[in-house]
């Protein structure tokens, strides 16, 4: 279906400044987060102390990484999650200091089936073996929270940018509700997928391995551009800058074949095109989003949110309207294990946990459908 | 659209040599607006040029289209692509989401960024519009939707702040559907269907009270459309259109 635009009629009271639901703890919170949607393995422990301050102990990641050309396979990420999850988690403690976390936290989605039953298996064992409560948490709740906490935006405008999802999004009555989002593929999976067409290296990541390769890029190509209101379609511009490698003009080792060779397009200009115009439209859709909201603030989180060529063009649109942008780095960027402990534990200083019967995962569950009982 | 200007001039004061120079002939004194598409900083040059121009001349296509076909729609008077810059008539009218209820609240709060420009735009004259009129007015609003969506103009954006309500010079009222910002082409029943819609949902949350008058929208763009509203309608009431808009 084509995209949607919400009229003006949708703006929701942001600058409202309500009370916040959420108390100080009567006592510290230690909370474990396990997160294992994707590629990632991640095992992090916060601690909320009383006053109020969130505190980051371990934060320990362990990324599955295939050879070039290759994609991550369910079956294959499943294996690799279920051979390091203790590590990672004796890891994540060791660091932290601490031998069993007070609350145990997990990720339920949306994501990856078998990796994400891996993970969650481990939950339910840790939490049955210690007795200790489980708390589901969704993965993009996850992300935005921690990108909240980190970076100290109030309320801002959040584009959610990763392998798997693209979303502009801003808090109405506790609810994360999707302004705009992609109508195919996700921007990483754009990103990735080409990488994987040039052969690029999937170490440390594919996304930034295009960053770097975009950095020497010059030209830019003619590539569609797919706005549709607030959102973005991709996969038509995967098409068309593939096609460009089997152009004449390209040079796959990005050399002119003699002095009279100008006329040439190297992998990095292709790379750099690719970047200039989802980019655009990535901060032309967050633009539109804050201009219906009225918010000044924008925060960028999930993987892709640690390109840097990214945070710049949102930092000069942020700028043309006297707003901020937030983002974080790699650390918090990319899929971690502290991001589901700390929407986690909001969740439990909420009352809300997850009876063992309901600790399924679903690779289906999207944002808006999260009560957010922690924010006025 | 966002990021753009909006500014109210007249084609003399911009060349005013042509009064000047007691060329009465061209001289217009009826006032126009100036959308101005500002560049974006954070866009490569090339791609913004081209974006820029591409969507001025596509607003412009689509306003030049409606006007062949007789919808209400302001008249197309300057284009400038490679400046982004589109003068069109000016409406002397009011929103009609000022002359429902529930609508006008709401207006100054949101983030109308590109009325800053507009001056007076409360001293409108008033309209005196009865019961009655707002079922005229609802069927207004589905006869010109209907007309453009005959020639294959889907708006993109249909609220009730993106209409006008005027008398013409003998009293009878006008509707005018304005900003073609988003606008593009397309026969696909679907993305008329989903034009309706948008501004079904308009109506639920800007005018709670006027919702039921939506029906008298869709029975005049029922009127309007002829044979073509059958598959609109099942369209429109099929679930797939709201189950993809609420997600």
């Amino acid at each position: 279906m084509a995209g949607i635009i919400l009229p003006t009629s949708f703006i929701m009271p942001g600058r409202l400044k309500k009370p916040t639901p959420l108390k100080n703890p009567e006592r510290p919170y230690i909370a474990l987060g396990l997160e294992g949607s994707a590629n990632k393995l991640g095992a992090g422990v916060i601690k909320h102390s009383e006053d109020g301050t969130a505190t980051v102990l371990s934060n320990v990641r362990h990324t599955y990484i295939t050879p070039p050309g290759e994609g991550f396979q369910p079956r294959d990420t499943a294996l690799h999650h279920r051979e390091w999850a203790l590590k990672v988690i004796n890891d994540s403690l060791a660091k932290a200091n601490c031998e069993v976390s007070r609350c145990s936290c997990r990720l339920i989605g949306p994501g990856m089936g078998a990796p994400l039953q891996s993970v969650a298996l481990v939950a339910r064992t840790l939490s049955l073996l210690y007795n200790k409560p489980l708390v589901g948490v969704n993965h993009c709740v996850g992300h935005i929270e921690m990108g909240r906490e980190i970076t100290g935006a109030s309320n801002p405008v959040v584009l959610y940018v990763s392998g798997g999802n693209t979303q502009v999004i801003a808090y109405s009555r506790q609810c994360y509700r999707i302004f705009g989002e992609t109508l195919d593929i996700a921007v990483g999976n754009c990103l990735d997928r080409f990488a994987r067409v040039i052969n690029l290296s999937n170490d440390p990541s594919p996304g930034y391995n295009i960053e770097l390769e975009a950095k020497r890029g010059k030209r830019l190509v003619s590539l569609p551009y797919a706005t549709k209101g607030m959102d973005i379609s991709l996969s038509g511009i995967l098409t068309s800058v593939e096609a460009y490698t089997i152009d004449k003009r390209f040079r796959s080792d990005g050399q002119p074949r003699d002095e009279n060779d100008t006329d040439i397009i190297t992998p990095a200009d292709l790379c750099f095109s690719l970047q200039e115009t989802v980019f655009a439209m990535l901060v032309e859709i967050t633009e539109r989003a804050m201009a219906h909201i009225g918010s000044k603030e924008v925060l960028i989180v999930g993987g892709v949110g640690c390109n840097e060529r990214l945070q710049e063009m949102m930092g000069i649109m942020a700028q043309e309207r006297n707003g901020q942008v937030f983002a974080t780095d790699e650390r918090f960027c990319i899929d971690n294990g502290i991001m589901i402990a700390q929407a986690g534990l909001l969740a439990f200083r909420m009352g809300q946990t997850t009876p063992l019967a309901k600790t399924s995962c679903t690779q289906r569950f999207r944002t808006d459908q999260v009560h957010v009982a922690w924010r006025a | 659209m966002i990021r753009q200007k909006v500014y109210k001039t007249s084609l003399a004061s911009l060349h005013p040599s042509l009064v000047a120079s007691g060329n009465t002939e061209n001289k217009d004194d009826s006032p126009i607006l100036i959308k101005y598409r500002f560049s974006k900083g954070y866009r490569h040059k090339t791609l913004d040029t081209t974006l820029t121009k591409a969507r001025v001349a596509g607003e412009a296509r689509a306003l030049i289209r409606c006007l062949r076909a007789g919808v209400n729609v302001p008249g197309v008077r300057m284009v400038d692509a490679a400046e982004g810059v589109l003068g069109i008539e000016w409406i002397d009218g009011k929103s009609v989401r000022r002359l429902l209820p529930g609508g006008a609240e709401e207006e100054d709060e949101g983030v109308d960024e590109t009325l800053d420009d507009i001056e007076d735009v409360d001293h409108l004259q008033e309209f005196d519009i009865s019961v009655g009129e707002y079922y005229q007015m609802m069927g207004l609003i589905g006869t010109e939707i209907a007309k453009m969506h005959l020639v294959d103009i889907i708006h993109g954006d249909l609220t009730t702040s993106n209409m006008m309500m005027r008398r013409t010079a003998s009293g009878k009222p006008d509707l005018v559907l304005i900003d073609f910002g988003l606008s593009y082409q397309s026969s696909l029943v679907e993305d008329k269907a989903v034009d309706l819609y948008v501004l079904e949902r308009a109506f639920a949350s800007t005018h709670p009270d006027s919702e039921p008058m939506f029906q008298s929208v869709l029975d005049a763009y029922q009127t309007q459309t002829g044979k073509e509203w059958n598959a609109i309608k099942k369209r429109l009431d099929d679930g797939e259109c709201t189950s993809s808009v609420q997600r």
